[in-house]
């Protein structure tokens, strides 16, 4: 809401700008910007003039010695009729830029030297003045900005308020907030009427068919209206304030709602049919046409506004065309009601119809202020537009009287809330600055009252944070809380989290965080089969974007993007991952939907050829996330078990698979599919590692302890055996595992190789196996029988020979 | 034995010139075989003197032994000099460029949200919060009713709201986990909940999703006066120890009192979290009795605090991939 604070000071006395923001931004009134409206003056400056001479060669111009307050005065030749010594005047001097653009220089003017120019207030956007110079108040301090000896314009606060507070929406409410912070007392524009003529009564009949809907209507006539422009003080008012200028009737509306927070709404009484206004429910379907030209359609819960015939208006939201007020109108039906904020709420919500008077009306006006705004409305317009307003006011009253209710507040109460050690006499002088009568009750509770304006105190907690808030959050002095410590519980869920952010990044990847939304066309990119469950996806009702109309089921397409997009922006080679979670829908009712969000992490390796000087041993990439899946393994003390697949769409059949653990498949990894890195356009050989996170929870498969170490020394044997090509080198290395006996420590390959020396069809594979014991050393009868053995069952398993 | 002695003192001048002439180690070691070795020409006088008589054996012995002394010293003396030399040689060999730049090991990055989600949790592990977890899809109830947000309330347009089916909802804040945290449970209680939540909101400053962390500590004696401690403690921990906090009063429909919390940096106040005393309807909403037990919540963007903290412009540097923003950190 925009606050003109001249405006505001004919209402409250003001402290000075800085300190009226300060309190009122910490007394819950943000301020979201602070306006100058009117022209710029920064630059210009106050001047005396100390001595006026004729120009030596033009009778018209005057050179005058000029005192902006520094060493030395200034000479300006100045061409206004007007200029006389002892003058104090606006001085523009050089490098200043004049409101309408013209940049101030130094010249010579018919040979004399200028040194800047005395300003006119044409020139200073301050209007007409036919005088020439603007002549300067002669308590005006020499050198100091114009803006300190004539303020131009207004200065505008931009408050934001807060949902709760419907009672600020006006300069009243403003006023009050002043006050209640630095005292003072209110001064209300006039509002009485002088009535005239026939009664209001004649001319209308106004009834509340839906009492819940509407507490109060009162409804004025005024006939003999000439509606025209407004006065300009009124158009720069409602323009100060944010709105535009209408016409004299609808800007007194307008003007009355931004004084008061009163919403008003003013009916041309020729087109109301029979004379009649219904406060009543739509009928279902009814139809408006609404003043910004749009036909609404009406549903029964909405309220309106009805005469004989039909809805004239969307009660608390809007007006209707037909009856509003033009050029031609005479007659007026002036109306100052209060609506039911749930009901204004609704409708305009349905109707994203969102107008000032439904703003404050769903926020919540004063229950008392229809009489009070109505006349002040009506004393302007017949002020304004001429016309009479006709005797008696016509009010009915419905249901739904907002609360009244006496709250009991004990003063230890508030100190055990906020931590305070105020007095029950403090709280009472703190609570009548807003308006909250207190009174001593029994046992020293209060018993308080609120104004009915404040819509929003209904309980003791509401009355506590009215004390603190007047008496200053920043008075309240801080304290740690004590008590009865609980131990602390980590799920096991945030420990697997944690450990696998260490882990990957550790690992030397990025850690990304993307938005879940994604579009379900990246289900046909991945080659999700059609029953995949992968595609039964959580839409989002409101996307922000077509981009993001359902939330990921899985988290690679998320990785892949950040691929493309760190390619695009030329990164060599791209390592990166994300944890987070993805949702999953299903055939079932939606409701059910919310707990299903597995926590997953995806890993994406992108390496295009390095041209770094210190360059890594060339490792196909997915060796490389194969080793980060048996590294996170390994710090999370799971022990899992690696199978090739060839199933999963996306991944390319020949380089792809999982671990599992206990069974269970913990981590999928493997080179990205070509089509599908074509489809989400990545041009370099990448691997990919999805981990399901919920497998990995839990505890460790070996709890960690340790384990002797030996003093004695260890034994080397180094093995090169002939396999089939098609030998899974992972198998011979568990059998040699397995059957080496206890005395092994280590069994490694050290070299895989075909080519020149290698049969055809086979492959040669190096093996070394370390043994060692913790108790003895170990002969060398008993390494070269194990290492025999070891060779025995590969011959027989793998047809392996030794080379 | 005649000549013994000459015959020594020959020796020892020969091996004079021969250790004096060693260039390596090697040789040098060669050269001491030549006359201390088995077969060695001192050797072989020491072996001769069994043939001779008691006195000139006696005197032939120890003049070899003395020779032998000599010879050992020299030897010492010349090795000392030549591994000297060696070492010389071997450094003088070993030359890198040292200027080149190191061999870095690979390097991972955390995004700079989980940085100051880490220091966050670990300050309020410290102060004995439990870390409590929830779900990003909620339903109505849990990100709003409980909350205390009415139906038909224009606070429910405080947060721009994505909808999902079932009439659930994206979270607008971690403040759904007060309800689940807190129903069923009988305080005293103090708990945090760092995690992504959702505005549906994207211009040049706010993106759709963001992170938040909310605290709560709820027990019979909990004050606005604690929570402003509190807050204060954290702000500290996480800005630094001259950094300066501020309460403005505000509106939350969850907390009575509420407050928005300002941090002082760079000269400014800057919008950082909010803060109250939960709202007694809350409590009751959650099967806690509001007369005996209070307490406050309080949240703040983790983004926002690394924006803050490391100076970056734009709520979108964190969020679109690009790693080059977190491998600053």
């Amino acid at each position: 809401m925009k606050v003109p604070l001249g405006w505001l000071a004919e209402w409250i006395p003001l402290p000075d700008l800085d300190t009226l923001q300060e309190r009122l931004t910490v007394g819950g009134l943000e301020i979201e910007e602070v306006i100058h409206s009117g022209p710029d003056l920064s630059g210009i400056r106050v001047g005396e003039v100390q001595a006026r001479e004729t120009h030596p060669d033009a009778d018209r111009l005057s050179v005058c010695t000029v005192d902006l307050g520094e060493e030395e005065p200034l000479e300006i030749v100045c061409g206004a009729p007007n200029v006389a010594a002892g003058q104090k005047v606006a001085v523009a001097t050089h490098g200043v830029v004049l409101p309408g653009g013209l940049k101030i220089k130094r010249s010579k003017i018919r040979g004399v030297r200028s040194h800047g120019m005395i300003c006119s207030a044409q020139e200073l956007g301050l209007g007409e003045d036919p005088e020439g110079i603007l002549v300067l108040d002669p308590g005006a301090q020499v050198g100091e900005p114009l803006s300190s000896a004539m303020p131009a314009g207004e200065t505008i606060l931009d408050f934001e308020i807060t949902p709760n507070r419907g009672d600020w929406v006006s300069m009243l409410g403003m006023a009050r907030e002043v006050r209640a912070h630095f005292g003072g007392s209110l001064t209300l524009p006039p509002c009485e009427v002088s009535e005239g003529g026939g009664d209001a009564s004649d001319d209308i009949e106004i009834a509340i068919e839906d009492r819940e809907g509407c507490y109060r209507y009162v409804g004025c006539v005024i006939h003999g209206v000439t509606v025209g422009p407004s006065p300009e003080w009124l158009q720069r008012r409602l323009e100060d304030a944010g709105f535009r200028s209408v016409n004299n009737v609808v800007d007194v509306t307008n003007l009355v709602l931004l004084e008061f927070g009163q919403p008003l709404h003013a009916f041309d009484l020729e087109r109301l049919r029979g004379g009649k206004i219904i406060v009543r429910s739509a009928r279902e379907g009814e139809k408006l046409l609404t003043l910004d030209g749009e036909d609404r359609e009406l549903r029964t819960e909405d309220l309106v506004i009805a005469d004989a015939e039909g809805a004239v208006a969307v009660a608390g939201v809007m007006g209707g065309g037909d009856s509003e007020v033009r050029d031609t109108t005479t007659s007026l039906l002036l109306e100052s009601a209060h609506f039911h904020p749930g009901r204004v709420r609704r409708t305009a919500k349905r109707l994203g119809l969102r107008s000032d008077a439904s703003y404050r009306f769903e926020r919540g006006v004063d229950p008392d202020g229809q009489s009070r705004a109505a006349d002040r409305a009506a004393r302007l317009i017949c002020e304004l537009a001429g016309g009479e307003l006709a005797r008696g006011a016509v009010e009915v009253l419905g249901e739904n009287a907002p609360h009244t209710e006496e709250l009991a507040l004990a003063p230890e109460r508030v100190n055990r809330l906020l931590g305070t050690k105020l007095t029950a006499d403090e709280i009472v002088a703190l609570l009548a600055r807003v308006d909250i009568e207190a009174q001593a009750g029994p046992e020293g509770v209060l018993r308080c009252r609120p104004p009915r304006y404040r819509s929003d105190v209904h309980i003791e907690a509401d009355l506590i944070e009215e004390v603190a808030r007047i008496h200053g959050y920043d008075q309240i002095e801080a304290s740690l809380p004590t008590g009865r410590l609980e131990g602390i519980q980590l799920s096991a869920r945030r420990a697997t989290t944690e450990a696998v952010r260490s882990s990957l990044a550790g690992a030397g990847l990025s850690e990304i965080m993307t938005f879940p939304g994604c579009p379900p066309e990246d289900d046909d990119r991945l080659g999700l089969a059609e029953d995949d469950p992968r595609r039964t996806h959580v839409p989002l009702l409101n996307p922000i974007q077509a981009g993001d109309a359902v939330l990921r089921s899985h988290l690679l397409p998320s990785v892949l993007r950040a691929v493309r997009g760190n390619r695009a922006r030329q990164a060599e080679r791209v390592r990166v991952f994300e944890i987070g979670r993805v949702f999953v829908g299903g055939p079932d009712r939606p409701e059910a939907w919310h707990e299903r969000e597995p926590l997953q992490a995806a890993v994406a390796l992108c390496e295009a050829g390095a041209e770094d000087l210190w360059r890594d041993p060339e490792v196909p990439v997915f060796f490389r996330a194969k080793g980060i899946a048996e590294r996170l393994l390994a710090d999370l003390g799971r022990r899992a078990e690696f199978r090739a697949r060839a199933d999963e769409p996306f991944l390319h059949p020949g380089a792809c698979g999982e671990f599992r653990c206990q069974g269970r498949p913990v981590a999928t990894l493997g080179e990205l599919h070509p089509t599908v890195a074509a489809a989400f356009e990545i041009d370099a050989p990448t691997a990919v590692l999805m981990i399901d996170m919920e497998a990995l929870d839990g505890l460790r498969d070996e709890p960690m302890r340790y384990r002797e170490l030996s003093r004695h020394p260890r034994m080397r044997r180094d093995l090169a055996l002939l396999v089939d090509r098609d030998t899974p080198s992972g198998e011979v290395l568990q059998v040699v595992q397995k059957k080496a006996g206890a005395a092994l420590l280590s069994a490694q390959f050290f070299d895989r190789y075909e080519g020149k020396g290698v049969p055809e069809g086979k492959v040669s594979l190096a093996i070394r196996l370390l043994f060692q014991r913790v108790d003895r050393t170990l002969t060398d009868a008993e390494v070269a029988e194990a290492t025999e053995r070891v060779v025995q069952v590969l011959a027989e398993r793998f047809g392996a020979e030794l080379r | 034995m005649p000549g013994a002695a000459e015959h020594l003192d020959r020796i020892l001048a020969e091996a004079r010139g021969a250790i004096a002439g060693a260039e390596s180690t090697q040789a040098l070691a060669e050269i001491r075989a030549g006359f201390l070795g088995k077969k060695g020409s001192v050797s072989t006088v020491l072996r001769g003197i069994g043939d001779l008589a008691g006195a000139e054996r006696a005197a032939v012995g120890k003049a070899a032994n003395v020779t032998k002394g000599e010879i050992e010293a020299l030897v010492a003396k010349r090795r000392e000099a030549l591994e000297g030399a060696d070492q010389e040689r071997v450094l003088a060999e070993h030359r890198l460029d040292v200027t080149l730049p190191g061999f870095a090991p690979p390097r991972g990055h955390l995004h700079p949200t989980s940085h100051i989600e880490r220091e966050m949790c670990a300050f309020f592990t410290q102060m004995g919060y439990s870390i409590e977890d929830g779900p990003e899809v909620e339903t109505d109830w849990n990100n709003f009713g409980g909350l205390n947000f009415p139906e038909d309330h224009p606070a429910r347009d405080m947060q721009d709201t994505f909808f999902v089916p079932g009439g659930n909802v994206l979270r607008t804040h971690t403040s759904n986990v007060q309800i689940r945290a807190m129903t069923g449970q009988e305080p005293p209680f103090r708990f945090v909940c760092p995690g992504r939540v959702y505005r549906h909101d994207l211009d040049g400053t706010h993106y759709p999703m963001f992170h938040q962390i909310e605290a709560v500590c709820v027990d019979e004696q909990t004050t606005f006066a604690d929570l402003k401690g509190t807050l204060f403690a954290f702000a500290r921990h996480l800005f630094g120890e001259s950094t300066d906090i501020r309460f403005r009063a505000h509106f939350f429909p969850f907390t009575e009192p509420s407050a928005e919390l300002d941090i002082g940096w760079g000269g400014r106040w800057l919008e950082w979290g909010g803060c109250g005393m939960i709202h007694p309807r809350v409590l009751l909403n959650c099967g806690i009795d509001p007369e005996r037990y209070q307490g406050f919540a309080f949240g703040m963007g983790i983004d926002r605090t690394a924006m803050i903290r490391w100076d970056i412009p734009n709520i979108q540097l964190l969020f679109d991939g690009d790693v080059r923003t977190a491998e600053q950190f």
